[in-house]
């Protein structure tokens, strides 16, 4: 008995002792509740040094919190009980949560800077005229490749990864979108098609790239083409970029016919608490300076134009991260197509996961 | 024949610890790594510790996790030990099965279900997600584990030592405090460490209840994996394992005391009894 009392006393004092010293770290930073900016954001999204200048300027202390998709990031904003002033979904997700009234609608006299971003990046149909959403990063699905096992430029369509010579050596990211949606590029069809025939041909079409099909694979990808475990891989701009830092032989590709383009934009769920510290952060992050350093920080794409200007040349030139208006063109964004159509489309994927086994 | 039966096992001991911590002593190697990522040994470097230290955000995230785990087992295991007396002294035998049974499935659930099942609960009752509903989460899937640790101590214990006390006028209080708790303090114990490193170490009910600032090590680390987990969480790694294992060198030394001086007692014991005699 003395020994479980003894055991008690001790880890009431340990614990105490924790909560001492977080309070204090909590009070070193200047957290307390009406200053703080809750931010909810992809893990490792922004460069740390950005915050503290933000601290620093504006006297706000940002609270950075962190999801790993949109879909967590959803749950825990629509279920209420949390109070975040500004999140960073992608744009299929902006637009859901559009269509069940979650967002707050911005008041764009509050915003300075939005002229800084390129127009091509504005205006889109997930959510017209920006009336709820700022673009914070954007980037591309392509196909990356190592020079050591495939010549150069021998890839520069989705119609090359069904080449035999590439049995067992492509892989690709788990998304039934991602991948639906290359197959009906291929074909000449959007990434949104909602025919039934059309969906139907990409299917039958994947099938045929069963062979060529090394795995499927979530973020390992990005060690394994790294690795040069596999010489052909269809991912993501910013996962390549990281992947290029770590290989110099791999090189990405977006198809000429067609891809996608995603966003991740500022929004402000309507359980926001402190909408000014959210307009605030807003406004900073649209500032070319800041959106600059942080292109530089994350790696990917930063839609803020007068920012490009600032980044050095070899990164705002390079075609594979910022491509040329012609494929710009081509390029599709996501739109939510509807719980009936996303069940086809995850059907179809799982049919074409299931055949490679 | 003997000899090398004996070397075999020896093999096949070294070959199980080997493949249990290469992986944690490969992440250790690379939190020394100047390349920046895990790809490449590039040169060695004290930087990622010195990150771990500056970055007070993890740094306050650790001691959070820490005191979650603490106040949650604790909770837990008083709890949990109350719990398991009263299912072992539920008299219908019907009764007491079906609430072993219950505890039981608490155990087997999926932990994304309780955690989705808080979620659901916590905003429908309006309760603010953070501290709290993350302390309150832990505590209720800690409380099942420590119920199964002390059931068995309470079945080992020898019935006749309660009947005895009371025969010599003992008190419920006093059958609890000078019978009971001592001879199942095995399985409390037991139950505290096994409530403590669930807690430590859950994600996935955890993710669901964080919210408003708070957040605990496992949820902050997967969300980082995204981008690529950075060397910081290596050498965090590193410094944890370490933590631990003088934690667990001290508590050997500890026992190894206790057991030297229990065996020094008896020997005085025998001792002075054959003096006695």
């Amino acid at each position: 008995m003395k020994r479980l009392i003894t055991l008690v006393l001790l880890i009431l004092m340990v614990s105490g002792g924790i909560y001492f010293s977080v309070s204090q770290l909590n009070k070193a930073q200047g957290i307390t509740s009406d200053n703080t900016l809750s931010l909810y954001n992809w893990g490792d999204y922004i460069d740390p040094a950005l915050i503290t200048k933000f601290e620093k300027e504006t006297g706000y202390r940002v609270s950075y919190e962190t999801f790993d998709s949109n879909e967590a990031m959803y749950t825990k904003i629509e279920q209420g009980g949390t109070t975040y002033d500004l999140a960073v979904p992608s744009e299929y997700m902006i637009q859901r949560m559009i269509k069940e009234d979650l967002l707050v609608k911005l008041d764009h006299e509050k915003i300075a800077g939005m002229a800084n971003l390129d127009e091509q990046f504005l205006n889109k149909a997930f959510d017209p005229e920006n009336q709820y959403s700022i673009p914070y990063f954007w980037g591309t699905l392509g196909i990356i490749y190592n020079d050591k096992f495939i010549a150069e430029d021998a890839i520069q369509h989705w119609d090359d990864l069904w080449n035999p010579d590439l049995k067992n050596d492509v892989m690709l990211i788990d998304g039934a979108r991602e991948i639906m949606g290359l197959s009906l590029n291929s074909l000449g069809h959007s990434l949104n098609s909602k025919d039934q025939t059309e969906l139907e041909a990409a299917a039958e079409k994947l099938d045929g790239l069963t062979p060529n099909v090394k795995a499927i694979v979530a973020d390992e990808i990005k060690m394994y083409m790294i690795q040069e475990e596999s010489s052909v891989a269809v991912t993501f701009s910013g996962e390549a970029a990281e992947m290029l830092d770590g290989n110099d032989r791999l090189h990405y590709v977006i198809p000429s016919e067609g891809s996608n383009v995603w966003f991740d934009n500022f929004v402000i769920p309507k359980t926001a608490e402190n909408l000014d510290a959210a307009y605030a952060f807003i406004n900073f992050m649209l500032e070319p300076e800041n959106a600059a350093q942080n292109a530089e920080y994350v790696g990917y794409s930063t839609p803020n134009k007068v920012a490009m200007e600032l980044l050095p040349d070899e990164l705002t030139e390079d075609e594979q991260f910022y491509p040329d208006s012609k494929t710009m063109e081509n390029l599709e964004v996501y739109e939510d197509l509807g719980r009936k159509y996303i069940g086809i489309y995850n059907d179809f994927f799982l049919e074409f996961k299931m055949h490679r086994n | 024949m003997k000899k090398k039966k004996f070397k075999l096992s020896n093999l096949y001991l070294i070959l199980v610890f080997a493949v249990l911590y290469a992986p944690i002593f490969y992440l250790i190697f690379y939190s020394f790594n100047a390349g920046g990522d895990m790809n490449q040994f590039s040169g060695f470097t004290w930087d990622n510790y010195t990150a771990v230290f500056e970055d007070v955000r993890l740094i306050t995230i650790v001691l959070n996790t820490f005191l979650v785990a603490l106040l949650s087992s604790l909770i837990a295991t008083i709890v949990g030990t109350f719990g398991a007396l009263a299912i072992y002294y539920t008299k219908k035998r019907q009764t007491r099965n079906a609430l072993l049974s219950m505890n039981n499935i608490l155990i087997v659930s999926p932990d994304v279900i309780i955690g989705a099942s808080f979620l659901i609960l916590f905003t429908f009752i309006g309760f603010g997600l953070g501290f709290a509903s993350v302390l309150l989460a832990h505590i209720a899937f800690s409380i099942p584990i420590v119920v199964l640790m002390v059931l068995p101590k309470l079945k080992e214990m020898n019935d006749s030592m309660i009947m005895a006390a009371r025969d010599l006028g003992a008190n419920n209080w006093q059958v609890l405090s000078k019978v009971i708790l001592p001879s199942i303090t095995p399985g409390i114990l037991a139950g505290f460490f096994m409530a403590f490193t669930y807690s430590l170490d859950d994600f996935a009910v955890t993710f669901f209840v964080t919210g408003n600032g708070f957040t605990t090590l496992a949820v902050e680390i997967y969300s980082r994996a995204r981008q690529g987990v950075s060397l910081e969480i290596n050498a965090l790694s590193a410094l944890m394992f370490i933590f631990s294992l003088i934690l667990v060198i001290g508590y050997y030394f500890i026992q190894q005391h206790n057991v030297t001086k229990k065996q020094k007692n008896k020997k005085l014991h025998q001792t002075e009894a054959v003096t006695m005699r």
